[in-house]
This record gives C-alpha cells, sequence and structure tokens, in this order.
C-alpha cells in the first residue's frame, strides 16, 4: 500500500533526531533503576513513554533535562545529546538546560501567584523580554498556546492557584512554553484531571508538536495511543521495545510489550 | 495462546466471540454438504431445511457484529486482541455469505427438481462441494488452533476448487451446445457451480484472516489462481 493513502494522521514523515541517548545507566544509590538506554527522540514528534509503576519511564524523562541532578543518591551515566550536544558535559548549564527543555508534572503546581506572574517568571529570570510590553505578548502568547487565554485573559492578576485542575494544568503549559524551550517533557500531565481536560491538554500536545517535540509519560495507553506518534515501552529498567505507536498497539514485537498494553498477566 | 488478561471477564468475553464464530461455522458446513446433497439427490425437502436454516446464520453473524461493536466500545482491545475481534468481524460477514451461497444452491436446487435430469457434472459439484467444506473446517479449526501452517494450505487449495469450476464450465458449455433444452438447467447449474467457486474464494479469504490475525502480517498476495474461465470461449 502506498504511504500517502492511509488515512491515519499519525503516520508522518520521520523528523530528524532531537535527542539521542546511547548505553544511559541511572543508579539511585545501590539500585540500577534504568539499564542501557539507547533510544532516538524525533524533532516535531510526539513519544510516549509507557510502563508498569517502577519500570524507569519518569526517571528517564527526568534525566533528559537533568532534573535528577537534584536528587543526591542519583547517579547518571551514559550519553544524551540533545541537537549533537552533550547534556551532561560540564559546560552546560542546567538553569539554561531547563529553560530549553520544559517539564510538566503530574500534578498542576502553579506558582502562588498570579496568572500572568507564573507565566512571566521564566522568561524575566531567562531576560527574554525587553520591558513590560515585550513580556506583555509572550504571556499572552503563551496562554494562547496553552489553549487558555480566552477562560483567563479577563482576570490575569488572579492568583494561579484559583484556577481549577484543568486549567491550571494548562497554566503549567503556558509556564513551561514561555520560555520557548524546545523539548517539552511532561510526565503524566492528565492524571489529576476529568476527561474534557484531557482532551483539552492532548489537543494542545498536538499542536504543540508542530514546533517541539514532546515526550510524555503515561500510565494511559488510551492516550499514548491517541496523543503519540511513537512510544517507548519500559520494563524493569529496560526500553523493551520503541517504534511507532500505531506499530506497537496493533502489532507489537516483543511478547512483554503484547502483555502490558493487552493487559495480560505476563 | 497468549497468557490470561487480569481483567478476566474480558478473556470470557472473548471466548464467547470465538465460540459464536465457531458455532456460525459448524452451521454453514452443514448448509454447505446438505445444499450439495439435496442438489444430486433433487431432495426438495432437504433443499428446504437448507434455506431455513439461513435465518439462523444470519442471527448469529448480528450477534458477532453487536459483541464486537461493544467490545471495542468498552475493552479498547489492542494489538493480537484487537486483531481477534477485528477479524472475528470479518470472519463472521464471510460466513454470512457463504451461508448465502448455499442458500442459492437450495433455491435452485426446487427449480432443478421440476427439469429433465442431466447426465454429468454431479460428481464433480460433489467434489467441490466436499472440498469446500472440508477448507471451511480447516480454516476453522486454524482460527481456534492459531495454526497459520493449516490456513496456508486453505489458500493453496482454492486452486483445486478453481480448477474444478473450469471443468464443469466447460462440461455446462458443451451440454448446452450438443442441445438447447439443456440451456435452462445447465444455467442453474453454472451458477450452482459459481456459488460453489464463490464459497471457496471467501474460505480463503478467511484464512488469510486468520493468518493475519495471528502474526500481525498480511500474507502475500501470490496465491494461486486457478478460475480462468473469463477469457474461456466455446470454441475451446
Amino acid at each position: 500500500m502506498l504511504d500517502n493513502t492511509r488515512i491515519a494522521e499519525h503516520t508522518m514523515t520521520e523528523q530528524r533526531t532531537k535527542i539521542s541517548a546511547r548505553k544511559v545507566q541511572v543508579y539511585y544509590g545501590q539500585n540500577h533503576a534504568i539499564k542501557d538506554v539507547e533510544v532516538d527522540i524525533l524533532d516535531k514528534t510526539v513519544t510516549a513513554f509507557i510502563g508498569p509503576s517502577g519500570c524507569g519511564k519518569s526517571t528517564f524523562l527526568r534525566c533528559l533535562n537533568r532534573m535528577n541532578d537534584t536528587v543526591a543518591i542519583a547517579r547518571v551515566e551514559g550519553e544524551i545529546k540533545i541537537d549533537d550536544e552533550d547534556i551532561y558535559a560540564p559546560s552546560v548549564d542546567p538553569v539554561q538546560l531547563r529553560a530549553k527543555v520544559g517539564m510538566v508534572f503530574q500534578k498542576p503546581n502553579p506558582f502562588p501567584k498570579s496568572i500572568y506572574d507564573n507565566v512571566a517568571y521564566g522568561p524575566k529570570i531567562h531576560g527574554l523580554a525587553r520591558g513590560k510590553a515585550e513580556l506583555d505578548e509572550i504571556v499572552e502568547k503563551s496562554l494562547r498556546r496553552a489553549a487558555i487565554w480566552n477562560e483567563v485573559k479577563d482576570r490575569l492578576t488572579a492568583p494561579g492557584t484559583g484556577l481549577s485542575g484543568g486549567q491550571q494544568q494548562r497554566l503549567c503549559i503556558a509556564r513551561a512554553v514561555a520560555t520557548e524551550p524546545e523539548v517539552l517533557l511532561m510526565d503524566e500531565p492528565c492524571s489529576a484531571l476529568d476527561p474534557i481536560a484531557t482532551a483539552q491538554v492532548e489537543e494542545l500536545i498536538d499542536e504543540l508538536r508542530t514546533n517541539y517535540s514532546v515526550v510524555i509519560v503515561t500510565h494511559s495507553m488510551q492516550q499514548a495511543a491517541r496523543v503519540s506518534q511513537k512510544t517507548a515501552f519500559f520494563h524493569l529498567g529496560h526500553l523493551v521495545e520503541y517504534g511507532q505507536t500505531s506499530d506497537i498497539f496493533t502489532n507489537p514485537r516483543d511478547p512483554r510489550t503484547e502483555s502490558y498494553i493487552s493487559g495480560r498477566i505476563g | 495462546m497468549n497468557d490470561p488478561h487480569i481483567v478476566s471477564s474480558f478473556d470470557r468475553e472473548l471466548e464467547a466471540l470465538q465460540a459464536t464464530i465457531i458455532k456460525m461455522g459448524g452451521l454453514v458446513e452443514d448448509a454447505i454438504l446438505n445444499g450439495a446433497e439435496a442438489l444430486l439427490t433433487r431432495d426438495t425437502e432437504r433443499a428446504e431445511l437448507v434455506r431455513k436454516g439461513d435465518e439462523a446464520i444470519d442471527a448469529l453473524e448480528d450477534i458477532v457484529n453487536d459483541e464486537t461493536v461493544r467490545l471495542v466500545a468498552l475493552r479498547q482491545p489492542v494489538s493480537s486482541d484487537l486483531r481477534l475481534v477485528i477479524a472475528t468481524l470479518k470472519l463472521a460477514g464471510s460466513l454470512e455469505r457463504v451461508g448465502d451461497y448455499a442458500k442459492n444452491i437450495a433455491k435452485r436446487t426446487s427449480v432443478l427438481a421440476e427439469m429433465r435430469p442431466i447426465s454429468g457434472g454431479d460428481a464433480t459439484l460433489r467434489r467441490m462441494a466436499r472440498e469446500v467444506q472440508a477448507m471451511l473446517r480447516d480454516t476453522l479449526d486454524s482460527f481456534v488452533r492459531r495454526d497459520t501452517a493449516l490456513a496456508r494450505d486453505v489458500v493453496a487449495r482454492d486452486q483445486d476448487v478453481d480448477q474444478m469450476y473450469n471443468a464443469l464450465f466447460r462440461e455446462f458449455l458443451t451440454f448446452m451446445m450438443e442441445d438447447p433444452r439443456h440451456i435452462t438447467a445447465c444455467m442453474h447449474l453454472h451458477f450452482i457451480a459459481k456459488n460453489l467457486e464463490r464459497m471457496g474464494d471467501l474460505v480463503t479469504n478467511m484464512a488469510e484472516q486468520v493468518i493475519f490475525m495471528t502474526t500481525g502480517e498480511r500474507p502475500d498476495d501470490n496465491r494461486p489462481k486457478g478460475d480462468r474461465t473469463a477469457f474461456m470461449t466455446a470454441t475451446d
């Protein structure tokens, strides 16, 4: 069958590699949490990490913007490159890295500040705006991108913590995109949201992929199937299978993937 | 087979779905054999039973259709489960068509019983019906046992059915040329042979579904095809 006769939007042309990981190991003290993970994550693509609890998917996600640096007992080995640059090189400033690699967490965690300040915080500390007008512009653009502008434009000075859960999560996404990151990491961004808010965030993720490389950790297989083009299945610290989402969910190669996604006792 | 699901009611539903296909398949096998036997013995009562029996096959197809829709909506099957559910849906559709062809044979039997019998063709029609029924039986077995080798064997055997159809085509053509009074009966008999040949094609599709369901790969499309009647003329 010719590729251009396919119905699904999911099948898309391969993008270039944005993040490449080679022989990545993570240790939490004695615990070997990530074992020999090698993966090429593509630009302008949504990649889903799935796997049972404790399989290492969140740990690996946190390696991608050096969030594990903040964990005293964590040790990362191997090589992770973003745009061919080693992010663990001594010359790399983790704070700058995290501006380039944004992150959204499971529980919406807006700062106890106004909606405006939540979004303006990143651009301010990274000096991305010259003057108030430019900052206003960034805030509006980010809130629009996170599909929440219309809901909050009349109360930008209200506290971010006063929004609903779904709105808070979209506010956090607005905050994450305000620094113009190139990669967006999302650690179960919808697990605390209702189906409507989930759909809004999923729609947003699909839009974000025109500009970013999005990596999402999710426990919902249906969500991985809905939003991602690539899926990686983690099990006991290993990356078991990585491929087109449509292949993983119709005909996975590894029996462990099959058992996990179809809800079997593996 | 795969490991059981953590949610055991899902397994029970998938098993019930497969059992429905097997039941449907059994009824269709009977319809083929009884239809052919009724034809060869010009037994109109038996033919009538085949015609009536088609309703049960149609009803089972409705059950499969409803159940697969429900399963997809409520269980959201993926991977081999998804392929099983989709294959079941398609198998039910094919079985229903095969059942219709058997019913059509039975209908023509009632007409043929009123006509002058034609000598010849019977042995081949019987062999054809038996082969199609055997192919269907093996397809259903391959479905239950996830036996792709058996399914591939079925796919290869369709060629034999096609060849028998070619032979009958020629034979009926000859009869009709010899005596125009045979034309009506021969036309009916030809449709019956064509029905059996179509059944063979549908059963072959079913076997291919079983291969896809089991392996996730579509079989190559270079299977042997033996129906050459599209190119035949009376002078061949």
